[in-house]
């Protein structure tokens, strides 16, 4: 729960946040005065000159982790190869200053692009694998680089590195370097905050939430992270490029894995899920390592792996979550009219009961009662689904076979059939999660047999109700956004706001499914019966003509199964949905479908109204049949 | 390179990847049962080979002194990786992988600052038991006995580790985590149990291989990251989960590296070709030579 409410902060964290990044802006800018005022007053103990160092490592760092938490955070991907391309930025400094005798600043142009250089090559090795094998294969990229800056004397100069680098004249005052570091920084901040914002950061946060449903709304989940994996190995390359120029050197040190938990510490310190988080992390980190690690450089690590442990068991949302935390403390003690919203969902009983109000209120308004209200019988329409001959068998054990269907346009169309009749493996060869051994399955005028999910996905073609699937730590709101932006294109613009393309549309289809006023909540606080109208939502937002429902109402109270098909009915008229569905609960089946196909044994039995099914003494058998068989 | 040179780099990258193996085994089988890949699984090795100086220097007398070692070094890692397991795994159990990820990182600092505070950043070395401390002529050149030892050591482990898992109760248990640990908990099994077991033997293994190494290589605070790059690389190739990929991963690496380091052009390399190995592997099978494929 914490963790949730700290990756959607409250509008009044939001502000004491936004004020804490004004306040950080005019310190920084305001660091070399300060640093000469607090000498002129302890001219003993203080050094402006060191002061202002300090400040440049801290901008460097801050910029280092803020690129490293576009993976961590934003994306959810764990490198240990970041220390990497932060050592190649620095060391592409050094060679073109050092063993060329170029421009120091040219270097620093350079490299961000030998950098992300290596991060897209070694990113299209180490994106072979996902999650542990990926953080371990970046692990073993990292070694590897830092064997050839080791090894290499004559280029890298080997283990002692490169040192004593020289810089133009104009950048060698302290002072200048720092506020040189500070526009740089500045300038990579904005940029990866744009990104972050844009629709392609949008795609970020649904591949972190839900891998499997990111692809499944049609996102290239490998490509978003090679993508992300090299951006944000351009902007290590642009902070070890400064470091180079402040600290004038280049070793093989940085990049040792080890190095890699400074962003690692300093992202989490200040809070993966913050932008700015990680920069605040920096100006924490720096002074530990000044004053703890100068004094105790054994007790060093023993601090870093406490705070990180710390983070890891304990605030997960780091530093910059605090704020939040404190309101949610206060609130606990204070009542106020703003926190009512909150404290409504605290119980999921009281959620349940107010949505039931604004659904019965909502759907009274468009009670349709099923078959009669329909303006043309289903046999008039346009086939929209095909089925054709479809068999499926696994080694020997044939699951369905020879099934033909025809899905007609607006039609409500049940299939039943005692257990093992293969109405889920029909499902699973419609939507492509299997290939069909034999038959044919066309769909709005196009054949689609064997094409992948996500195609078939994109097709038109919508799954819900089996699993509940949706984006747990993303509001409801940015649940149906974003997939909007991923089924319509969009999530491949790096720039742009995506929070406020398609806002009122999301809106609008929210209300329509009777979750207008949770749009603002983490999807993941919603009740069970509400998520299953989320994933309604999401399969709206993401063109689908035909739903296919599996077993909708399984584990549902007989109040909820009502409400949720009152819901379904209602969409399918509204939208003009066409529904394909298969349940046990025959009060579902006949209060809701127009066409009702009977499977037994993995064959098609009959066909027919739900009048005509019902009466049919085939039908009537084989559910006789089971009863006496399991009896 | 005649065959004697052959045969005696064979040997020696044998007993490399004799103990890479019994490090690495511990490291999969934790990640197979508790889906939990352990980065402080290189810090035990340290500490396991910290606890044989010391028992070997100030407890015991050189003679008998290693095998004391050989017992204390892995019931104190295995008391570690309890107090780790309870503490630090279990709150992040069934969250995202990274919380395990980080938190287990977390640990390698704190156990290398400890390490290093209680012990200093001095290099030091043991020498082999006097009843190892030979060598025996191999096609005409002189192989250490110990080393020997070393493989005989692995082959037991390796064997023991079998007899574990497929003729105990235990081990029954073991495997049924490793294919459904939901499903064992239906069955009455205590699972939170199981896992801090799991978790003991698997770093008992790290702290062997600390204690079995102690005497070829220096001990210093620098090993845990090492060993910890070797395992990660044996457990990539071969497979995480598998032990039968840990002992084939772990004899390729152990080969690669001896015969690296062999000739004087390649040895700077030798690591590298470690990861090249591993990078090609990855790249024909993402999920490691006997390793199964993770959804």
């Amino acid at each position: 729960m914490d963790r949730l409410r700290a990756l959607l902060p409250s509008a009044r964290g939001d502000r004491i946040r936004w004020g804490l990044a004004a306040l950080l802006a005019v310190t920084i800018l305001l660091v070399p005065n300060l640093a000469q005022v607090a000498e002129n007053a302890f001219p003993d103990s203080v050094s402006a000159r060191f002061a202002i160092f300090l400040a440049s490592q801290a901008l460097v760092l801050g910029l280092w982790a803020t690129s490293f938490n576009l993976m961590l955070g934003y994306t959810g991907m764990v490198s240990f190869a970041h220390a990497a391309y932060y050592g190649i930025g620095a060391y592409t400094v050094a060679i073109i200053a050092h063993n060329y005798h170029q421009n120091a600043v040219y270097g620093l142009l350079a490299a961000p692009l030998v950098a992300g250089a290596f991060g897209f090559v070694t990113g299209l090795i180490a994106l072979r694998a996902v999650r542990l094998y990926f953080s371990l294969l970046t692990l073993a990229i990292s070694q590897l680089l830092f064997t050839i800056a080791f090894e290499w004397y004559d280029f890298t100069g080997g283990d002692n590195g490169i040192h004593n680098l020289v810089i133009p004249d104009w950048l060698s005052d302290q002072t200048t370097i720092y506020y040189f570091i500070a526009a740089v920084t500045a300038l990579c901040l904005l940029l990866m905050f744009i990104v972050v914002r844009s629709p392609f950061g949008a795609a970020l946060l649904a591949i972190r939430e839900n891998r499997q449903r990111a692809s499944s709304v049609g996102l290239s989940v490998k490509a978003y992270e090679l993508a992300i994996y090299t951006i944000a190995g351009l902007f290590a390359g642009v902070a070890g490029g400064l470091y180079a120029i402040y600290d004038l050197q280049a070793y093989p040190q940085l990049l040792y894995w080890t190095t890699n938990a400074q962003p690692v510490v300093i992202a989490l310190l200040g809070g993966t899920g913050s932008f700015l988080g990680p920069v605040l992390g920096a100006v924490i980190y720096t002074y530990l390592q000044n004053f703890v690690g100068k004094n105790y450089p054994n007790e060093f690590d023993i601090v870093l792996g406490a705070i990180v442990l710390g983070v890891v068991l304990i605030a997960p949302g780091g530093f910059v979550s605090l704020p939040d935390f404190f309101l949610r403390l206060r609130s606990r003690f204070r009542r106020r009219p703003e926190d009512e919203r909150v404290e409504l969902v605290e119980s999921a009983g009281q959620a349940m009961a107010a949505l039931e109000v604004s659904r019965a209120v909502a759907s009274s308004a468009v009670q349709v009662d099923p078959g009669a209200a329909e303006p043309a019988g289903p046999d008039q329409r346009a086939t929209l689904l095909k089925v054709n001959g479809l068999s499926k068998s696994f080694g020997g054990l044939v699951a369905v076979r020879d099934v033909s269907l025809n899905v007609k346009q607006g039609d409500r169309h049940a299939i039943i059939g005692p257990n093992g009749a293969g109405k889920s493996t029909l499902f699973n060869l419609i939507t492509g999660r299997l290939k069909p051994s034999a038959g044919s399955v066309e769909f709005d005028g196009r054949t689609i047999t064997g094409w992948a999910d996500y195609r078939i996905a994109r097709a038109g073609i919508g799954r819900a109700f089996q699993i509940t699937n949706i984006f747990p730590r993303l509001s409801v709101r940015q649940n149906v956004q974003y997939s909007m932006l991923a089924y319509r294109k969009v999530t491949i613009r790096p720039f742009g706001f995506a929070d406020r393309i398609f806002r009122e549309e999301a809106s609008d289809l929210l209300e329509s499914v009777g979750l207008g006023r949770y749009a603002e909540l983490a999807a993941g606080q919603l009740s069970h019966g509400d998520q299953r109208a989320l994933e309604l939502a999401i399969s709206i937002a993401l063109g689908s003509k035909l739903l296919l429902l599996d077993e909708p109402t399984a584990g549902m109270s007989p109040y909820e199964t009502q409400k949720a098909m009152e819901l379904v009915r209602r969409l399918a008229t509204e939208r003009g949905l066409t529904l394909l569905f298969c349940e046990h609960d025959m009060n579902v089946v006949f209060g809701t479908a127009q066409t009702v196909t009977v499977m037994h044994l993995g064959r098609v039995l009959t066909e027919g109204s739900p009048q005509q099914v019902r009466n049919n003494p085939d039908v009537q058998r084989i559910y006789l049949g089971e009863l006496e068989a399991s009896a | 390179m005649d065959v004697g040179n052959l045969v005696l780099f064979f040997l020696a990258g044998l007993s490399i990847a004799a103990v890479l193996f019994i490090v690495t085994a511990g490291l999969s089988l934790v990640f197979g049962a508790l889906r939990v890949i352990n980065m402080a699984h290189g810090s035990l090795y340290m500490i396991g080979a910290f606890v044989s100086w010391f028992v070997i220097v100030h407890l015991a007398n050189a003679l008998f002194g290693f095998w004391a070692a050989l017992l204390v070094a892995p019931l104190i890692t295995a008391i570690i990786g309890a107090v780790v397991e309870i503490f630090v795994l279990k709150p992040v159990y069934g969250k995202e992988h990274l919380l395990q990820l980080l938190g287990t990182y977390a640990l390698t600092l704190i156990f290398a600052g400890l390490v290093r505070k209680v012990f200093g950043a001095d290099v030091r070395s043991i020498s082999a038991p006097a009843a190892l401390n030979s060598s025996v002529p191999i096609f005409g050149h002189g192989f250490s006995v110990y080393q020997l030892f070393l493989i005989a050591v692995a082959v037991l482990v390796a064997a023991g580790l079998y007899l574990l898992l497929n003729r105990t109760g235990l081990g029954r248990n073991i495997r049924a985590a490793i294919s459904d640990p939901q499903l064992l908990s239906t069955t009455g099994v205590n699972v939170t149990r199981l896992f801090t077991i799991v978790f003991m033997i698997g770093t008992a293994l790290a702290g062997l291989g600390g204690v079995l190494v102690s005497p070829t290589s220096s001990v210093d605070p620098g090993m845990d990251s090492n060993v910890l790059i070797n395992a990660f690389a044996i457990s990539v190739i071969g497979g995480l989960g598998s032990l039968v990929g840990s002992l084939v991963g772990a004899v390729i690496v152990g080969l690669i590296l001896s015969f690296g380091f062999a000739y004087p052009p390649t040895a700077h390399y030798a690591i590298a070709f470690v990861f090249a190995a591993m990078v090609i592997v990855l790249t024909i099978r993402p999920w490691g030579l006997f390793g199964r494929a993770e959804q």
